[in-house]
């Protein structure tokens, strides 16, 4: 009984990071239907540039987290600018923009790597004081908690973002027919701009509460990356509440795939799943 | 006044001459009947004119004074040119209100991230929609609309664009007699603005009793221009039509 609450609680809070990811990456694939690789590195930028502020600057942490959220946000932004909107106005191909974000990718990496030193750390100020809780045997920690508040605040504002703001519905219209939405005079490319900021944001605020929880490396990106992607093509690629979905279903199956066997079969896992819709169901769950 | 005019406009697919050497000028407040046997270029035209294809040669010439070697899907807008499609092309996943909703949005994105539509704003999308007798299926995807719906939807959607120029790709073709009766009104009411219609059509009744002036393409090249009836009676019409 304990460990079963422990494996959900577990499931639940990597389905609640994992889902962060795949909304931006969702959100932005929807826009411009290329695989950014380059949103997995935004979770490093959120996690770093908190660690920066707090650690080296001793700065107020909340104020470091927002900082953190608006340089992966723009960090995003720029590289549509500078990288991928010129690519597109060249008409590149998506493979060609699927290169570029992984060169980026890279280059983003390295020079964090060279920054901070390559060492695991943790952003919380101090592991043993935290709080934790415990409910029906399993035990919660204070940040985690924390983590599945905020992602469902996030989840929400991008859901009524969407549906109620005319900048939501010009978003929809650029999913469904760019180059109509040009036509009829939707600024496309400035709102993909936008796209790619809120997107890389939203993934920096994840890499800042995978901070919290467990900690920060160079290239904690690859593997957040994988996630949401998997996440992503089993909900349905370019499908928000199919990403959702399809992070939660990864935490589960990822989480209790481990009950009775080493914890470093969870990535291999979390492939297996993949492997099997690529195989049954390609275009995912929500996708028709 | 001329509105707008092509100088020798080309367009080849491969060996395919799509459009070759056209040039034309159209005159503000009419509208222009474009005819001609399936594969003479008519649309390719619409499509080098709306920015969708690149020019392989010669110009679009805008209001007399704006000259374009080449056309960009974003400036179709912005100088005042509205278009349909053939194969109808919508938002599909969004709501018959939501297709016309989008249009009406400021140019500005930044206020657009926390606006909500205005009253205004919707007051507008429907009347256009009662205009083309969509009001009642407001809530539907279009991608559930019927046929015929979905012309009417796009050509609303052309409506609140507020343009100068409509570029109308066969927008009769498949439409009960009720819907085709919708369409035409429109048209007239746009002439009655002084707007100016450029209509590809196969249905010579009906070119007759709309168009104040007609091209014939053939091949992309202008065969012959000019008022319908000169135009209708003569042989060269027949001929593309019907051969020699
Ligand atoms: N995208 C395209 N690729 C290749 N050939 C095309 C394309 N579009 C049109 N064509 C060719 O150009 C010619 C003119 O086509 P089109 O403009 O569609 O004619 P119309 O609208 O008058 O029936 C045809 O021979 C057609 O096969
Ligand atoms: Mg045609």
């Amino acid at each position: 009984m304990e460990i079963f609450s422990q494996l959900i609680f577990n499931s639940i809070i990597a389905g609640a990071v994992y889902a962060l990811i795949a909304l931006g990456f969702n959100l932005i694939y929807g826009a411009t239907k290329f695989l950014n690789l380059a949103h997995g590195v935004m979770t490093a930028i959120g996690g770093y540039t908190v660690f920066y502020f707090t650690k080296t600057l001793d700065w107020n942490i909340y104020l470091a987290v927002i900082i953190g959220i608006l340089f992966a946000g723009l960090i995003g932004f720029s590289l549509d600018k500078f990288v991928y909107f010129p690519l597109r106005k060249r008409k590149a191909s998506n493979m060609v923009l699927l290169v570029a974000s992984f060169g980026a990718f890279t280059a983003i990496q390295a020079i964090i790597a060279i920054l901070f030193n390559s060492r695991f750390q943790t952003l919380s100020q101090n592991t043993s004081a935290q709080k934790s809780f415990e409910i029906f045997g399993g035990v919660i920690t204070q940040t985690q908690l924390i983590i599945l508040a905020s992602a469902a605040l996030i989840m929400t504002g991008l859901v009524l973002l969407l549906h109620k703001t005319r900048f939501g519905k010009a978003i929809k219209a650029i999913s469904d027919d760019e180059e109509v939405a040009k036509i009829v005079g939707i600024n496309t490319n400035k709102i993909i701009g936008y796209v790619f900021f809120i997107g890389s944001a939203i993934a920096g605020f994840a890499g800042i509460l995978v901070g919290f929880d467990t900690g920060i490396e160079p290239t904690m990106g690859l593997d957040l990356l994988f996630k949401g992607v998997i996440a992503s093509i089993v909900g349905g690629i370019g499908n928000l509440y199919g990403g959702v979905l399809g992070a939660f279903l990864l935490g589960f199956v990822e989480n209790f795939g481990i009950w009775k066997i080493s914890g470093d079969w969870k990535d291999a896992i979390a492939f297996a799943l993949l492997i099997v819709f690529l195989i049954f169901r390609p275009r995912g769950i929500m996708n028709k | 006044m001329t509105i707008l005019e092509t100088r020798n406009l080309i367009k080849r697919f491969g060996g395919v001459h799509a459009v070759d050497h056209l040039s034309i000028e159209v005159e503000k407040g009419r509208i222009n009947g474009i005819i001609g046997p399936n594969g003479s270029g008519k649309t390719t035209l619409i499509n080098l004119l709306s920015g969708m294809l690149a020019m392989d040669g010669g110009e679009i010439i805008i209001d007399d004074v704006q000259k374009f070697t080449q056309m960009f899907p974003h400036q179709v807008f912005f100088y005042g040119i509205a278009r349909t499609f053939q194969n109808v092309r919508l938002f599909e996943q969004m709501t018959v209100l939501d297709n016309i909703l989008v249009i009406l949005t400021k140019r500005n994105v930044f206020s657009s991230l926390f606006e909500k539509h205005t009253e205004y704003h919707l007051k507008k999308a429907e009347e256009v929609l009662q205009r083309v007798d969509l009001w009642k299926k407001k809530n539907q995807l279009a991608i559930n609309l019927s046929y015929g719906q979905r012309k009417l939807l796009e050509i609303a959607r052309a409506l609140v664009t507020d343009a100068e120029i409509y570029l109308l790709d066969e927008s009769f073709t498949g439409l009960f007699p009720e819907m085709r009766k919708i369409v035409s009104n429109i048209i007239c009411e746009l002439k009655q603005e002084n707007k100016t219609v450029i209509l590809i059509e196969h249905d010579m009744g009906l070119i007759r009793e709309l168009c104040d002036y007609i091209f014939v393409m053939n091949e992309g090249k202008l065969l012959v221009e000019g008022k319908p009836n000169y135009v209708l009676e003569g042989k060269e019409v027949i001929e593309a039509y019907l051969g020699k």
